[in-house]
């Protein structure tokens, strides 16, 4: 492989794993929840993508927006319903009810889906642009376009709206955001949403690039938590940061001769110790969302 | 607590029935000795059937009391401790395979996985909440893939098959999961008594104030993390013995780590029979949903926990205590089920927003 392409291939893997933390590093931030349901929310995503697709004929590129909307919808119902409930208790309450919505949510797609393996082709898959023996595929290339685009937005939300800095505010100081009139339930109701709807854009985006089955949340979860260290929580742009680190171990280590490929678990956590062990904000460490 | 209450009762008031304070650890283990030496009986009173369900029912007895010892008593959120069980599986099967006695490779288990939590300890035990949490997750899952991937068991993709072990050793096994559940009562109880367990729960009420008592803390929680891990490893061996192979999603499975989590939690963390009651109540209702030919185990997890971290999240015996307490003097038995209620109501409130 050449040098262009090894450039080309991490820049794009690293931009879509910005957006497969995105969700994950808001809902984090502002909350302090470590949602491992995100996964398989992401799980959903890409399901609702390939519905559209296969009944409906919508691109997965062209239905994020209606993928969006319907992860909002859930992500609403399971943050106002079950997580508003234990949002003070001990950490490790919230960790394992989300990590029962995971059981539930992936096992509920299963029984919809069933657990065969899917994958989404469409038309344009395998067309690209070559400039000299660097190969460009369009679809990475409008998915890697799409996630810079959806972390540019958070960003302006997030600081440029009322709503956004209710958000912020909330995750700075929940108790003084309640004084100046926040609604606290609401907000986290809507933050919640908001990362779940992220998660479902990144599902659709990870439909048209690779195959995927019902048990694979885990693995998004695992790596999104990784990323989000990796970046630190400061901002959204923290995503793409870890994103691109963590793509460059993904895309470099298996060339390494005596490794091979096959460790993609196995790099997540080492990388993950050995930041914390150096870094423990993260590289663009701040300790809050702000 | 028990010093304030016989401050309050002046000396010419009879202390009221029932179990004091000081002795709720005696009466615990007595009712938890009671509990196994009725589960004792199941292979006398039951069919093969149901001595494999009770055997499995045991075995994850066994794995919420270990997970006890570091989430439920140091408060520590270990979600990778699958990793021991697998550890232990492992170990047994290459010992077996290699012709060795099955308790050579049963010790060797338990010694490699004391081992590796040592050393697993010493680095993570460094991190808090969330890190450390996700940190063990993590090193379950590099585990699962790094055996997959080196096929250890030598079956193609980390897969091991053992020989069958004689039809009446099924007994045995039961009996093995069953002695090792009472080892993990006596240590837990042990833990209620000693400096050791008191330790632990000053961690886990506050680490900085237990650091500034002059608490080790951090070698405490060491121990505690080696001591989750050797019944764990052991209870892996026996599984994988008695299950005649594994495969690596099988035994590094971390929806194992979270049923672990999720039975202490029922039961009550931190108790002495929390633990073993949660397991078998929740495992007992799992199998016969399963029998029935109910396929959504997933979802039946996936709701217990739920409602368990929504609506119970001190665990079974602590409700059972909340209704059973001492009526105050001139409360009615409705008013304190009244009461009772509202103190419920009142936790679930003060967790959420």
């Amino acid at each position: 492989m050449s040098f262009g392409q090894i450039l080309v291939n991490w820049l794009l893997l690293g931009s879509l794993y910005g957006a497969v933390a995105l969700g994950f590093s808001l809902v984090w931030g502002i909350m302090n929840i470590v949602n491992l349901a995100h996964g398989a929310l992401i799980i959903v995503g890409a399901y609702t993508a390939f519905w559209l697709y296969t009944q409906l004929h919508i691109d997965p590129y062209l239905g994020i927006p209606l993928t969006m909307v319907v992860l909002f919808i859930i992500g609403w119902i399971i943050q106002y319903v079950a997580i508003n409930r234990v949002i003070r208790a001990p950490l490790l309450v919230t960790f394992l009810l989300t990590f029962g919505l995971n059981l539930l949510i992936a096992d509920l797609v299963q029984q919809f889906f069933t657990s065969d393996l899917r994958s989404i082709n469409t038309a344009y898959a395998g067309n690209g642009i070559d400039i000299g023996s660097t190969h460009i595929a369009f679809d990475r290339l409008i998915a890697a376009a799409i996630a810079i685009v959806l972390i540019a937005a958070l960003d302006y939300f997030l600081t440029r709206t009322r709503i956004g800095n209710a958000i912020l505010a909330t995750g700075m100081d929940r108790d003084a955001a309640r004084l100046m009139g926040i609604s606290i339930r609401h907000t986290y109701a809507l933050t919640f949403a908001i990362g779940a709807a992220l998660a479902g854009a990144a599902g659709a985006m990870l439909s048209e690039l690779y195959p995927f089955d019902p048990s694979e949340g885990g693995t998004f979860t695992l790596r999104a938590f990784v990323i989000v260290v990796l970046g630190g929580l400061g901002t959204p742009w923290g995503a793409v940061a870890g994103g691109l680190v963590f793509g460059l171990a993904e895309t470099v280590v298996p060339l390494i001769p005596g490794v091979g490929p096959g460790y993609d678990e196995a790099i997540a956590f080492a990388v993950f110790v050995i930041v914390l062990i150096f870094r423990p904000n993260g590289l663009l460490g701040k300790p809050t969302f702000s | 607590m028990a010093k304030g209450m016989k401050a309050q009762t002046s000396p010419t008031t009879q202390a009221p029935p029932g179990p004091k304070e000081g002795r709720e650890w005696l009466w615990s283990l007595l009712l938890g000795l009671l509990i196994l030496g009725l589960v004792a009986t199941v292979p006398f009173v039951g069919n093969a059937s149901d001595l494999h369900t009770w055997t499995l029912i045991v075995m994850f007895a066994v794995l919420a009391q270990s997970w006890n010892f570091i989430g439920g008593f140091a408060g520590y959120s270990a979600f990778g401790n699958v990793v021991f069980f697998g550890i232990g599986a492992y170990a047994t099967g290459l010992v077996l395979l290699a012709n060795q006695p099955f308790w050579l490779g049963l010790i060797a288990g338990a010694l490699v996985a004391g081992f590796f939590a040592l050393l697993l300890g010493l680095s993570v035990l460094r991190l808090r909440g969330h890190y450390f949490a996700v940190a063990t997750l993590g090193i379950a899952e590099a585990m699962r893939e790094f055996v997959t991937v080196r096929d250890v068991g030598g079956g193609g993709g980390g897969l091991i098959s053992l020989p069958l072990p004689s039809l009446d050793s099924y007994i045995r096994f039961f009996y093995a999961f069953l002695g090792l559940s009472l080892l993990c009562l006596l240590i837990t109880v042990f833990l209620t008594r000693s400096r050791f367990g008191y330790a632990l729960v000053a961690i886990r009420e506050s680490e900085q104030a237990a650091e500034a008592l002059g608490i080790p803390t951090y070698w405490y929680k060491v121990g505690a993390f080696v001591l989750s891990a050797m019944p764990v490893a052991v209870a892996g061996g026996l599984y994988g013995y008695w299950a005649t192979g594994f495969d690596p999603d099988t035994v590094f499975n971390v929806g194992i780590s979270v049923e672990m989590v999720l039975l202490t939690f029922l039961g009550g963390a931190g108790t002495i029979l929390g633990p073993l009651l949660g397991a078998i109540a929740f495992e007992y209702i799992s199998f016969q949903f399963q029998a029935s030919g109910f396929t959504f185990h997933n979802t039946l997890l996936g709701l217990s926990i739920v409602i368990v971290t929504v609506f119970l999240p001190q665990g079974i015996l602590r409700i059972i205590q909340e209704f059973g307490r001492q009526p105050a003097a001139g409360e009615r038995r409705a008013g304190r089920f009244a009461e009772g209620v509202r103190r419920v109501r009142r936790f679930i409130a003060a967790n959420g927003i």
